[in-house]
Formats: C-alpha cells, structure tokens, sequence
C-alpha cells in the first residue's frame, strides 16, 4: 500500500514551496517521522518528515517548485516488500487498475462556505486542482481568500472535478463553486492503461519523466553547444522528453557551469583588424535562480522603501563603559548563567527602555490607525545560509542580559540551520540589526515591515574623542535609527537614539532605571 | 595568404569553402575542371538522377500511363534531347554553385591544384601556365574515381565507367555491368527502362551488400520484374571488344565458365580515393593501405593544418556525408566543436522503387548480439501507395528489443530517399519506435508506411495490415 505525501499547508498566505533538497534517495528505505526533504517558501525553510515507515518514491526533484497539496513523494509501506508487480502499477499512475472508479451519476454541487461572520464574499486565490481532474474526498482543491484570510476548500466527495469559479472570481457566500461528479473507486487514466501494462516491453513509451535509455541523450545542437562548452550532457536535466536535453538545456547549461572553459570559437580571421581586443581574464557570468526567499525579501525591501517615509538618524556611542562592564564581569556572567556576555544585551536592553519612553519608535500603521505595543518583541536581524531573516526576542523588555543572551543564541542556532518557523519571525515591534559585525562603520537599515524603525549598530572602532575637554582614544560605535517620518517624529526618533546612547554610555542607568 | 585552401569543389569541398566563408576566413577553392561541383554534379548524382527521372516517366508512359486512362500512342525516345535536358541541369546546377562562390566571397581558381609544402599550393591551368599562393589551412576535398580493373580493356567507348554511361549516344541493347552497388543499379536501371537488356555480374552474392539484407532482396525482386538478370557469386575474368561488341568471360562460384556478349560493358565496381599528382609528399601528408588520406577524429591529415573530407577519406562514398564533413572541418578550424554521428548518414539508391537507410542493418545488430525486434509494413497495404501504382517495397524499422529505442531505419520505395529524413531525425534524438507511432502522419502519404512499420515494430501494433 503506498502512501502519498503532499505538500503541508505550512501557513496561511504561502502558496507554493521549492524543494530545497533530498535527504533520502528514490528507492531508500524511510522510518517514519525521519527528515526525508527540506523545503523552502518566501517565509522560511522547514523540514518533511515521513509519515510512515517504507520504501521512499521521490516524485517531485530537487528544485521544483509545488503548490500546496502537491504530490511530493509515496511511501511504499512494508518496505520494498512489494512486489514489482504493484510497483509498476504505481509509478504507471494506475495504482488499482483492477477497481475502475464508477461513476453513480450523482453529481454535487460544491458551494461556498460561510466563513465567519462578517464576511460576505470570497475571491478564488487558485485552483489546487485542474478542471477534469480526479479528486479524492477531503483533498485540497482550491483556494479560497477573504479580506480577513485565507482558506482551502477541501472536495466534499471523490470523482471528477468539473470548475465552474475561475480564479480570481468573487463570489457570494452560498454561489457554485464547482461540481464534483461523483464516482467510486481510483481514475483509470483510460487509454493510458493499455500503455501502461506494456510498459514492461517498451518502459520508454510511458515513462515521461523518469530515467529512461534516452534520458541525458543531447541533440545534435546542443551536443556541440555543451562540446564546446566542455560540459558533460549526463550532468545536465534535460527538459526535453524523456530527459533528452535540448539546445535551451544547453545554452542554459552553459551560463550555469562555472569553470566551462569555453573554447572561444577562434575571432574570424577576416575580423581581426576591427574587433576591439578582448579583456584577458576570465569573464564568464553565471545565471542562478532566486530562491523564494530571497525574492520575498527584494519584493519586501522595495516596497518597504517605497511605502514608508523612511529616514535615518545618527548618533555615536562611547563603548568605553560597556566594555569595561564586560571585561569585569564576563567570567562571572559566564560561569553563573552559562553564556558569553555579548553587547547584544547591553542594547536589546538599552532599546527596551527607551522604547517605553518614546512609544511612537515601537508602534505601527494599521490603515488609518496607530497600533502601539506595550511590549518589546525585539527582531534580530540574522544572517542565515538562505538569506536574511528576522527571529524575534519575545518580551525582551522583561527579560534580564543572560535571558537575552540566551534568547539569541538559542534563535542564531536555529536560523543558522534552517529550523526558524514562521512564528518564531513573526510579530516584531522592533528590529536590531548588527552590520558591524562584518565590518560596516555607517549604514541606513531598512525598516523592518510593519515596523516603524529598526536600529543600526556599527563596528567598534578607537576614535580621538574629547572627554572632560582632554583628547582621549575612545572604543566608539556610531549607531543608526532608520524610521517612519509618518508616524515618528524627529523629536522622538532623536530624543530615543540619545536614550539608548546614554544608556549604554552609563549601563548602571539600566539597573538604576534613570 | 589564404587562410583556408580547398582542393576540390564537389558537395563536400564547395561546402567547405562556403563555411570558411561564413566563419570569416579567407577562403580559396582550387578546381581541376571548367565548371565547379565535382563528380556528383557534373557525372555522378544530379545528372544520374536527370536520366532516371527521365527514363522513369518514359517507362510509367510506356507501361502505366494506359491504366491511369491516359492514351499517347507508342511512346519514342529521343535520347539526345534526354541527355541534352540532363545537360542543363548540370549546367543551371554547376552555375549555381558560381554563383554561391561569389555571393560568399569565395576566389576560385581553375586548375589543376597540388601541394609544393605544406603552405604553398600550385594551381596548373589547362594551358601549362602555373600559379602559387600561400595558405595557412588546406582541405583536401579531391573525391574519388571509378576503379579500372587490370584485365578489363576499357577503350572508354564500349567498355565504360559511369562517367561515359551517362553520355551514350544510343540505348545499348544489352548492357552488362559488372557489379551489384549503388552506380550500377541506377544506370543500369535507366537503360532497362529505355529498353535495353541489362545483365549484372557481382562477385558477391546480392545486391547492395553494405545495406539491410531485405532491401537487397527486394530490391532484386522489382529489377528482375523489370528484365534484370542477375549473375551471383560471379567473378569477371576477361572483357574484350570485338569491333561493336564487347565479350565478357566470367567464372561462377563452382569454377564454371560464362560467356556473355553485349554491346556495352559498364564496370562499376566501386571508387578509389583520388590523390593522384596531388603532391601529398610534398607536404608529408600520409595515406593509409588503400590509398586514402589518413585523418585522425578531427579529420586532421598527419600534417597539421592539412584536413581531409568526403570520398578522399574513409567512409561511405556519399556526397552528403562528403558535405557533413566540410562543415565540421571548417567549424573545427574556426575553434567550434561539431559533431559528426556516422551512423546517421542516410544511404540511398535511386532506383525504382528507391532504397534509403540509416543505421545498424539487421546483419549488424545480429553480429553485435543485440536484442532487437523488427516491424515492417509493405507499400502495397499503403493507400497512397496503391494510388500512384507504386504497390513494390516494405518500411522495415529495427528497435531495441528492452527500450523500444529505433536502431535502424530501412526502406524500399517510392520516395524513400526522402522519408528516410524522419528516420535520421528519430534517431538523432533517439526516439523511440512507439514515438513515431503516436505522431500524427498525413494521410494519405508514403510516410504512414514509417508510421506503421513502427506500430508493427511496437508490439505488432500494425493498424493497416
């Protein structure tokens, strides 16, 4: 009995998720529960976990991307015990050939569900499902938006799905949505079945997609494209049928190999005397896919700044007092709680404090309203393998240094390998990014969206400062405050970034709470 | 200073000159004849084909034209117009060429080419006067010349090559032609269809040997029907004339001696590579034991910068293969990597009906110990087929017998030369035969024949039949 795994519903507004990558090969044996893939979104990165134990088939590679609901992969249960009889009839599509589905000729309309009180309309965000399709009971066949969320709408009975809302329709509460004509059994895909039990004698007339004698085999053009290029045709996915890799495939797999040392076709002799001398060195580019995160985050970034009246102020701070605190108390910081005494804290702490003082600096815009928080849910901005991400310190403002300390450490391991949730990023009323730690001396943050500000800290650097009217060599930080000029004045946003440069300037201010 | 030189102006060495050109090099093409294309154009495939187009519509006017409800009367042969028709084709076709020369900047030069070193080429023109020049690059692109056998008096007027075939003024009686290949076949095929008595002498036993063994056999089938008599196993041993008439001897495989008289004997017994008086030694260019060029895998002489191509080197005598060739070397040249695939270089008899095939014949895959299966389907099941009375022939595709993988392609019939392409195209990008089978074919067309044979190969599939 196979098990099919499709792709989790992993939080309301994703859609579609990328396969990061295979842990378990095609034909491995799984135990349930073990990691077998991971998956990325344009929220977060997270883990698929076999839902039974058995022999794993991966139909869906690494790179692809899926729609939620999307078949991912079966699981053999009984761990490849099967007989290759049973299997060929999966991978052929027509798992129980023997129990065609019948048709009972009732046919149900499917209708849109009230969903919640104040909603009267839904829009049809996508069809999960293609119209003619074989639905089984229960399993996701569209997607549904309100003006408050979004939902899935799950088929009301098996049988073949016949679309009457396209997406992007608006519909009423209580309108047709589609008809599912209802039958009993699993699809036949009809005439494919006859091919399907020849595929024993001739594997390659049904077998689009998989490996096959073909698969790898480069067309004449393209196998002088990747000649040339010095690229292996077996390396390359062919996208051609059956995995034939096509000239595209090629020219593609050009940009894509790095070190293919193009033998630069000779300059026609002819041109010689006019073509302009070419650059030495190397200069070849390489063409790679955004990741969705990663393509979140631009989209992210461009709208925040076009969206926000986004400015930035400066202020420097003398790390002098901070330092000494830490140098005298690090080992009985450590030795107590059981973690480093960074200067993550001293800030975490440092803003906290200030943003009870200038509440404007924590709050945000709702339409047409201000929200403000009375709590500090501090985002850390983390740089992670996949791209930036923003775990948040829940409460920091109640939290001592060691809970802070302890809190970042916890949320850096976890970002570092890929563990973050959604939830754990969700919900900052105030973000602190470090471009210091790789070096910057100057720069205007982004603001963290809905947020209305976002700190800058710096390098620490030994500047001539004056002190009491003598020159004195400082460990001074200049600290940055990007902000909404929309709902954060220059009193505010100025009088918080002196706060939290008094603070740190004079940490016994914090314990004192002066 | 020529960056590229071609010796020779036949399909492959005008086509070299023409992608030198293309590629931006300065290109020469040196030509022993008055007029450009070579052995194909001017005595071999265009004008052979001009006659057998011609003798064919002679041949469907005297023996179908009554069928299809067409009366003329007896039909006459005016061979002089025939050959002076065939003529202008050559012409329109060698002008062509000229005319592709100058459009790609080509200089050409008449005369007699040969190499003094490796960078310096004489050109000898017809008057004895000579010229030299410089060249970085040289493409050896002389083709080849029928071969004379020693013991055979050719006087070039009863005993003839194909060159003097198809130029007679009369249409012989009885022709004999020595030897069962591509050349004998089609000038044999155009004398019988002008009425004469066409005998074959072939020392092995079958037509077309280098091709799939049922194209052979049926092929002999549809000659016979048309007049042919065939000697098998028959070594020629003496041709003599006598005055008008021409006596071959000749000894079957049992050591019993055969006479035959005829009034024109053509030998066609295959080509040999033509290097002569062509300095090789000049430039160090080595030759193999049978006299062709030696090249290496990127058609490289054992001179550098010296290449070879077409009938000058190994491989099928073919002017399409000739012509794949001059592109890969000029592409070489110019620092690209082209591919060649070999076993994808269609063969083709222009009989009637015509035989064409690409890839591994059935002996081949026997000799391999391959598995494979076969399908064929016979033109006279085929509607188009029936149409034009073209009923002789068979569509035989060969198909690994695990991964339905098309390994061979071979037919006989009408207009094989051109379905053959589908054949190549499959198995360039290695299609299956369930492939071709589940592509849509016009109907009604010669094709669907393919379209079967593959369905028959398939799984015995074959809707038609």
């Amino acid at each position: 009995m196979a098990l099919e795994m499709k792709v989790p519903a992993v939080g309301e507004s994703i859609t579609e998720v990328t396969i990061a990558q295979w842990l378990k090969q095609d034909g491995d044996h799984v135990e349930m529960d073990e990691i077998i893939c991971e998956l990325e979104s344009d929220k977060a990165t997270f883990e698929l976990t076999a839902e039974a134990s058995g022999t794993l088939k991966i139909a869906a590679v690494d790179g692809e991307t899926l729609e939620i609901g999307a078949l991912i992969c079966t699981i053999e249960e009984g761990d490849g015990a099967a007989e290759t009889t049973s299997e060929a009839k999966t991978t052929g599509g027509t798992a129980q050939v023997a129990e065609a589905p019948k048709a009972t000729g009732e046919v149900l309309e499917m209708k849109v569900p009230a969903v919640g009180e104040s909603i009267s309309e839904v829009t049809i965000a996508s069809w999960v499902k293609q119209d003619g399709d074989f639905v089984e009971l229960d399993e996701i066949i569209c997607e549904i938006e309100s003006d408050k969320a979004t939902f899935e709408l799950t088929a009301e009975a098996s049988g073949t799905l016949e679309i009457v809302a396209g997406e992007g329709d608006t519909l009423e509460i209580g309108a047709l949505i589609c008809k599912i004509a209802v039958s009993e059994g699993a699809p036949v895909a009809v005439k494919e079945t006859a091919a399907a039990a020849q595929a024993e004698s001739t594997p390659s007339a049904t077998a689009a997609g998989s490996q096959t004698y073909a698969t790898g085999h480069a067309s004449p053009a393209a196998s002088k494209i990747l000649s040339e290029k010095g690229i292996d045709p077996n390396s390359i996915n062919g996208t051609g049928k059956d995995g034939r890799v096509t000239k595209e495939d090629a020219l593609r797999a050009e940009k894509a190999a790095p070190k293919a040392a193009a033998a630069a076709p000779k300059a026609p002799v002819a041109a010689k005397e006019t073509a302009p001398a070419a650059p030495a060195g190397d200069r070849e580019q390489r063409h790679q896919k955004m990741t969705p995160l990663r393509k979140t985050i631009a989209k992210r970034l461009v709208s925040v700044k076009n969206q926000t009246a986004m400015l930035t102020t400066f202020n420097e701070v003398d790390m002098k007092p901070v330092m000494d605190v830490r140098k005298q108390y690090k080992d009985m910081f450590k030795e107590k709680h059981d973690i480093g005494l960074g200067f993550m804290s001293f800030f975490t702490k440092a803003v906290t404090v200030a943003l009870k003082e200038w509440p404007a600096v924590n709050a945000m815009i709702d339409g047409d309203e201000i929200v403000y928080n009375d709590y500090c849910d501090v985002s850390i901005a983390v740089s992670a393998p996949k791209g930036l991400v923003v775990p948040v310190i829940r409460n920091a403002e109640k939290l001592s240094l060691a809970g802070i300390e302890q809190e970042v450490k916890r949320l850096a391991l976890r970002a570092r390998d890929n563990k973050l949730t959604i939830p754990e990023m969700e919900g900052g009323t105030f973000t602190i990014t470090n471009g210091g730690v790789f070096g910057s001396m100057l720069s205007t943050p982004i603001i963290n969206a809905p947020q209305s500000a976002i700190l800058g800290m710096h390098n620490i650097v030994e500047r001539p400062v004056a002190v009491n009217g003598q020159v004195e060599i400082r460990p001074v930080m200049y600290i940055a405050l990007s902000y909404d000029h929309r709902i954060i004045d220059g009193r505010e946003s100025v009088s918080f970034l002196k706060r939290v440069k008094e603070l740190l300037e004079d940490p016994i201010r914090l314990l004192l709470d002066v | 200073m020529y960056d590229v030189t071609v010796i020779g102006s036949g399909p492959g060495g005008y086509v070299a000159a023409i992608r030198c050109a293309q590629l931006g090099m300065k290109t020469a093409l040196v030509e022993k004849y008055n007029t450009l294309g070579g052995t194909c154009l001017n005595v071999g495939c265009i004008p052979s084909k001009a006659l057998l187009d011609s003798s064919e519509h002679f041949h469907q006017a005297k023996h179908q034209f009554a069928e299809h409800g067409i009366e003329i009367g007896e039909p006459k042969i005016n061979l002089e117009q025939m050959m002076s028709r065939k003529d202008g084709v050559v012409g329109q076709t060698t002008d062509g060429i000229n005319f592709l020369m100058k459009k790609n900047k080509v200089d050409v030069f008449h005369g007699f080419g040969s190499f003094v070193d490796k960078n310096t080429i004489k050109v000898t023109k017809e008057g004895g006067e000579t010229e030299e020049f410089k060249t970085e690059k040289t493409i050896i692109a002389t083709g080849s010349k029928p071969i004379m056998l020693p013991f055979i008096e050719f006087d070039k007027k009863r005993v003839i090559t194909s060159t003097e075939a198809l130029q007679l003024k009369e249409v012989p009686k009885h022709l004999v032609i020595i030897g069962g290949g591509v050349i004998g076949l089609e000038l044999g095929s155009v004398y019988a269809r002008l009425g004469a008595e066409v005998t074959v002498v072939e020392f092995l036993d079958g037509l077309i040997p280098m091709m799939d063994v049922t194209m052979g056999k049926e092929l002999q089938r549809v000659l016979k029907k048309e007049g042919f008599k065939f000697h098998f196993k028959t070594k020629v041993t003496s041709v003599k004339v006598e005055g008008e008439e021409v006596m071959i001897k000749a000894e079957d495989k049992k050591g019993k001696e055969l006479e035959i008289k005829a009034d024109y004997c053509l030998v066609a017994v295959g080509r040999r590579p033509y290097t002569d008086k062509l300095g090789l030694e000049n430039a160090g260019v080595k030759v193999d034991d049978r006299g062709r060029v030696d090249v290496n895998d990127h058609l490289q002489t054992s001179v550098e910068g010296i290449y070879a191509i077409g009938d000058v080197i190994k491989g099928a005598m073919l002017a399409h293969k000739a012509e794949e060739e001059g592109v890969f070397v000029a592409e070489t040249i110019a620092g690209q990597k082209p591919h060649i695939n070999y076993k994808l270089i269609p063969g083709v008899v222009y009989t009637w009906p015509e035989v064409a095939s690409v890839g591994y014949t059935e002996q081949e895959l026997k000799e391999e110990g391959r598995a494979f299966k076969t399908g064929s389907f016979p033109f006279r099941a085929s509607g188009r087929a029936r149409a034009s009375m073209d009923i002789d022939g068979v569509a035989k595709v060969l198909a690994d017998a695990e991964t339905d993988e098309i390994l061979g392609m071979h037919i006989i019939g009408p207009r094989a030369a051109d379905m053959i392409a589908e054949g190549v195209v499959a198995m360039e990008y290695r299609a299956s035969a369930e492939d071709i089978s589940r592509m849509s074919h016009a109907h009604p067309t010669y094709t669907e024949a393919i379209k079967e044979a593959c369905l028959a190969a398939t799984d015995d599939r074959a809707l038609h039949i």
